[in-house]
């Protein structure tokens, strides 16, 4: 089993996800086995304005540890992330960074913008 | 944060059997720039799909938006918009992108569109000429060419329209054979791998990695 902690800027509590990642994809939207994939079948409202098709900004996140366990970026998620607000060296999209060990275990800061406030009054 | 709107489905028009514009009625309006999308949240399933659908209107018509719809095969999320009568709902968000394009860039542009990537790139192509000072070519592969007159009829801008095959090879023989002007800036819009290989085609050809701007559904 992987392991995905996940902390919130915005001081929700942090939630310690683990995950079986034969078994990916865990729901429809982002790369399979993805941080955003994750989150989203684990009930964290990552925001993913573009439905996880690497279109825009909106879930990106902050890897504070484990960034070696995630698949490469390409050429297509660096052209994005140069645009996302917040930008840090360890930024990720979260629709982008596949986990790729089985073993993994990372740690993900989600920024104050990127969770989306809107979908918890409306069922996700 | 993501604001959801209610926006209501107003008239259609078909472009063909599996292409659609979908007007929407936006009360307040939508402060968007040309080339940004929304995202719609449709319900399908028991489910709640998020879907991104680039904007091909202008921002000079916040308050009614077009959408243009391809109906995908197996697509649920097409094709509850394709279901959707006249008067019914659509909850989305937005704008959102960075594929977009205040004025013209100080140089000659080529916008390149692929299919129905078309969509964003009109909006672009309307606000490029009226701010533009330097050349505008628009090269649009498509068997479906809907909107031909209205973007030939727009001053200033070279449209071809070519075969969605060929459009690789015209780009090569266009503006990376054909001179060594690297000045130009590109923005290329369409579905699936032809957007990369036009984009390492161009930045390997020697474009600036900005100058080369696209966005891939």
């Amino acid at each position: 089993m992987a392991r995905v902690i996940v902390r919130f800027e915005n001081g929700d509590p942090e939630r310690v996800i683990d995950v079986d990642l034969s078994k990916a994809p865990f729901q429809h939207d982002g790369r399979p086995g993805s941080i955003l994939d994750i989150l989203l079948a684990n009930g964290v409202p990552l925001e993913h304005a573009c439905g996880g098709s690497c279109a825009c900004t909106t879930c990106h996140v902050i890897v504070k540890q484990g960034s070696d366990r995630l698949s490469e970026a390409e050429e297509s998620e660096e052209d994005m992330l140069d645009k996302a607000p917040g930008l840090t060296p360890t930024s990720r999209l979260g629709c982008q960074a596949v986990l790729t060990d089985d073993d993994a275990e990372i740690v993900v800061v989600v920024p104050r913008f990127t969770i989306n406030q809107s979908s918890g009054s409306h069922g996700g | 944060m993501a604001v959801e709107r209610t926006a209501t489905l107003v008239a259609v028009t078909d472009h063909g059997a599996d292409t659609r514009s979908l007007f929407l009625d936006l009360p307040g309006g939508l402060d968007f720039r040309p080339g940004q999308f929304v995202s719609c949240l449709l319900p399908v399933d028991g489910e709640r799909l998020t879907r991104p659908y680039s904007i091909a209107s202008s921002p000079e018509h916040a308050d009614r938006l077009e959408l243009l719809l391809n109906l995908v095969p197996d697509g649920a999320g097409s094709q509850h918009l394709f279901d959707l009568p006249i008067g019914g709902t659509i909850q989305l968000t937005g704008p959102w992108g960075t594929f977009a394009l205040d004025r013209a860039p100080d140089a000659e542009t080529v916008f390149l569109a692929d299919g129905t990537g078309i969509a964003p790139i009109r909006p672009m192509l309307h606000r490029a000429a009226a701010t533009a000072s330097r050349p505008l070519h628009l090269v649009w592969a498509t068997t479906n060419p809907f909107w031909a007159d209205e973007l030939r009829a727009i001053d200033g801008l070279s449209v071809t329209i070519i075969a969605p095959s060929a459009l690789e090879a015209t780009v090569r023989a266009r503006w990376v054979d054909a001179d060594d002007d690297r000045s130009r800036h590109f923005f290329v819009c369409g579905v699936g791998d032809i957007v990369p290989r036009l984009r390492d085609l161009l930045r390997g050809s020697g474009y600036a990695r900005r100058a080369v701007q696209y966005e891939r559904w």
